[in-house]
């Protein structure tokens, strides 16, 4: 969906630049197809947003750390907003390798408050505990529940003390698998309030 | 309490500060950041901090020095300190000296909310704490003695003085006024508190085992003492001895103890050996001892060496502004002993409570709450709930002479009677020629026309 940015004092409309209200989905690397288009019907009906999924980039090799072997999320995100805007104001990454930041040994996910990157890794979602590979089912929610998790923060959510909510805090897998694939009420208003 | 806090991360590396911040900052929590120990130190001298991440290595003053500096100069700040090296016994130096919890980076994200969790719950139990322990020190400031009436903050302030002198202390005041109480809270600021307070009630205990009782006996002193026996002036060593109902005391034993407190040695009934004792008195009396002196039915040398300072217990209806906070204190008490659920009292009986007169003074009231608590059905006690106010305060008699009673009994009697004279005589118990008689004497007339 594309719509312009109408200024109530008269500037001209044509010199601005087009604001898709719209969540842009970058695929990163080498993702599965199926992925980006998941976590696009689950923006449209939790969030009741619109998603585009845009054309998949290479990973940013600048975000890859020699001694941890794993991605950096906080400098990927730097490296993504460094860059020129492509005219969604708010995008999520989505990426099958393994992002830390650097006090933890991992992260699912990461975004800013307010900002305009987030990320989701399947890293570590497409593994159970025990090292077995988890139902097709399973890792497509887990990867739905970072996404809407990590978009709430791009909308300056906080996370919520409610175990039964989508921007409650999840440290494993099994928090994660715990949490049900819904906002609280009070989330979802702030959601409704928040948007653009 | 709000779960939100203001925290500061202190470590050397921007990347860790900003990854704490980001992280903290999704929580909701204020987060600042400082890249060394004197930073840090210089941010709380301005500003109080919940809790800090320090890191153990740092340039200049590391983690350890800071956790110290923190400890000794802002003891309220909660510190977790973090490290890279894995080292198990820089963590346990970190506790040692009051790191509430330790963090090896990189640590897994709930690693991190649990620490959280932990902390939050250290810090909401610190302050239920320090609330309910303050409450409960203004309270109950000397042991169990309860009130912030005038009256008793006037005694409260005489206490911890007291204490501090070896001068024998005479309590006054009624029965049921708490005396036993202050005696032990005296002995409990004194020196003396590691020693033994011993009580005796010589109202209850015969002259003649009294003796024995305080001196002690030798084998054989009299029937029955079939072994040594130590007196309580003897193993109260060091301690504070406790004469309630010292009225009672008789003129001889008064002499004895009179002694006792001259020398400060004693003689076991039956020995001849003196040995000598050390402790600090506190008697007891709801009697009037001067008059009794001045009588003299108590002896005036022993009732001046008792009486070197005197506290009065005001009765129960000369501090009613006590009485909700009494109230509250023996409900909670016999709720928590019944296991009953009953925790308050209706603003109509507490009022009551208020105005009634309470002649067994804080020991009734004691009694009266714990009768009401056991038979209670509901949760709260109603005017029901304490059947002695139902009658509602005793009547004013009529005058101070038995002539003015009797005219305002016979008064109210003829009233209550409608002037039947037949009747009212045989209320009164008198014959009617009596009844004529007194109403021709005291000039009594109906206020309305007799059936008679």
């Amino acid at each position: 969906m594309l719509t312009w940015s109408i200024d109530p004092f008269g500037v001209d409309a044509n010199v601005m630049e087009p604001i898709h209200k719209a969540i842009g989905i970058v695929p990163l690397g080498d993702l599965s197809p199926l992925i980006p288009k998941i976590v696009a019907a689950h923006i449209e009906s939790y969030l009741h947003l619109d998603a585009d999924i845009l054309p998949a980039e290479d990973l940013p090799a600048v975000a890859y750390s020699r001694r941890r072997l794993q991605y950096d999320a906080g400098k990927m995100i730097a490296f993504l907003e460094s860059r020129p805007s492509t005219g969604h104001e708010k995008k999520i990454a989505l990426l099958a390798v393994d992002l830390f930041v650097p006090i933890f040994s991992h992260v699912f996910g990461e975004s800013r408050q307010g900002g305009a990157w987030a990320l989701t890794s399947v890293f570590r979602l497409q593994r159970q505990k025990n090292g077995s590979i988890p139902a097709p089912e399973t890792l497509y929610e887990r990867t739905a529940k970072v996404a809407l998790h990590e978009i709430g923060h791009l909308f300056c959510l906080v996370h919520c003390d409610d175990p039964l909510c989508l921007m409650h805090f999840s440290g494993g897998l099994s928090d994660l698998d715990r949490t049900p694939l819904q906002f609280c009420r009070y989330c979802a208003q702030y959601l409704r309030e928040a948007k653009f | 309490m709000d779960d939100k806090m203001k925290i500061m991360i202190v470590d050397d590396e921007m990347i860790v500060r900003d990854s704490f911040r980001h992280w903290f900052e999704k929580i909701g929590h204020e987060v600042d950041t400082a890249a060394s120990g004197p930073d840090a130190l210089k941010k709380l001298e301005q500003t109080p901090f919940d809790l800090l991440f320090v890191d153990i290595k740092m340039p200049g003053m590391n983690g350890i020095d800071l956790l110290q500096r923190i400890k000794a100069d802002f003891p309220d700040t909660t510190v977790v300190i973090i490290t890279a090296y894995g080292s198990i016994e820089t963590a346990v130096t970190a506790m040692k000296l009051g790191a509430s919890d330790y963090l090896l980076k990189p640590f897994k994200p709930d690693h991190l909310t649990l620490v959280m969790e932990k902390i939050n719950q250290q810090r909401k139990l610190t302050s239920e704490y320090r609330y309910l322990k303050d409450r409960l020190e203004h309270i109950t400031r000397f042991d169990n003695i309860i009130g912030n009436s005038a009256p008793m903050e006037k005694i409260f302030d005489m206490i911890p003085e007291v204490a501090e002198s070896d001068a024998s202390v005479l309590l006054t005041g009624e029965s049921g006024t708490g005396k036993e109480l202050v005696a032990k809270a005296i002995h409990a600021k004194s020196r003396r508190a590691k020693r033994p307070f011993i009580a005796i009630n010589c109202g209850a205990v015969p002259d003649s085992l009294l003796e024995s009782e305080l001196f002690g006996h030798k084998k054989g002193a009299f029937t029955g003492a079939v072994h040594d026996r130590k007196g309580f002036l003897e193993v109260v060593s060091g301690g504070s001895l406790f004469l309630d109902e010292v009225g009672e005391i008789s003129p001889k034993m008064q002499i004895d103890l009179l002694r006792v407190l001259e020398e400060k040695k004693i003689t076991r009934v039956g020995d001849s050996l003196s040995i000598e004792v050390d402790f600090r008195l506190i008697s007891a009396t709801r009697r009037d001892l001067q008059r009794e002196v001045a009588q003299k039915r108590f002896r005036e040398d022993f009732y001046y060496r008792i009486n070197v300072i005197q506290i009065h217990l005001p009765p129960l209806r000369e501090r009613k502004d006590d009485i909700p906070l009494l109230v509250n204190h023996f409900l909670e008490k016999y709720s928590r002993e019944t296991v009953k659920h009953v925790d308050r009292v209706s603003a109509d009986a507490l009022r009551r409570l208020r105005e009634y007169s309470w002649p067994g003074n804080v020991r009734e009231l004691e009694n009266v709450i714990e009768r009401a608590v056991v038979l209670a059905r509901s949760r709260t006690l109603g005017i029901d709930s304490f059947p002695f106010l139902k009658s509602g305060p005793a009547p004013e008699p009529a005058g101070r002479t038995l002539q003015e009673v009797e005219l305002a009994h016979i008064c109210r009697m003829l009233e209550e009677n409608e002037w039947n004279i037949s009747r009212t005589a045989g209320v009164l118990g008198i014959n009617r020629v009596t009844l004529h008689k007194k109403i021709k004497r005291y000039g009594l007339t109906p206020s309305f026309p007799s059936s008679e």
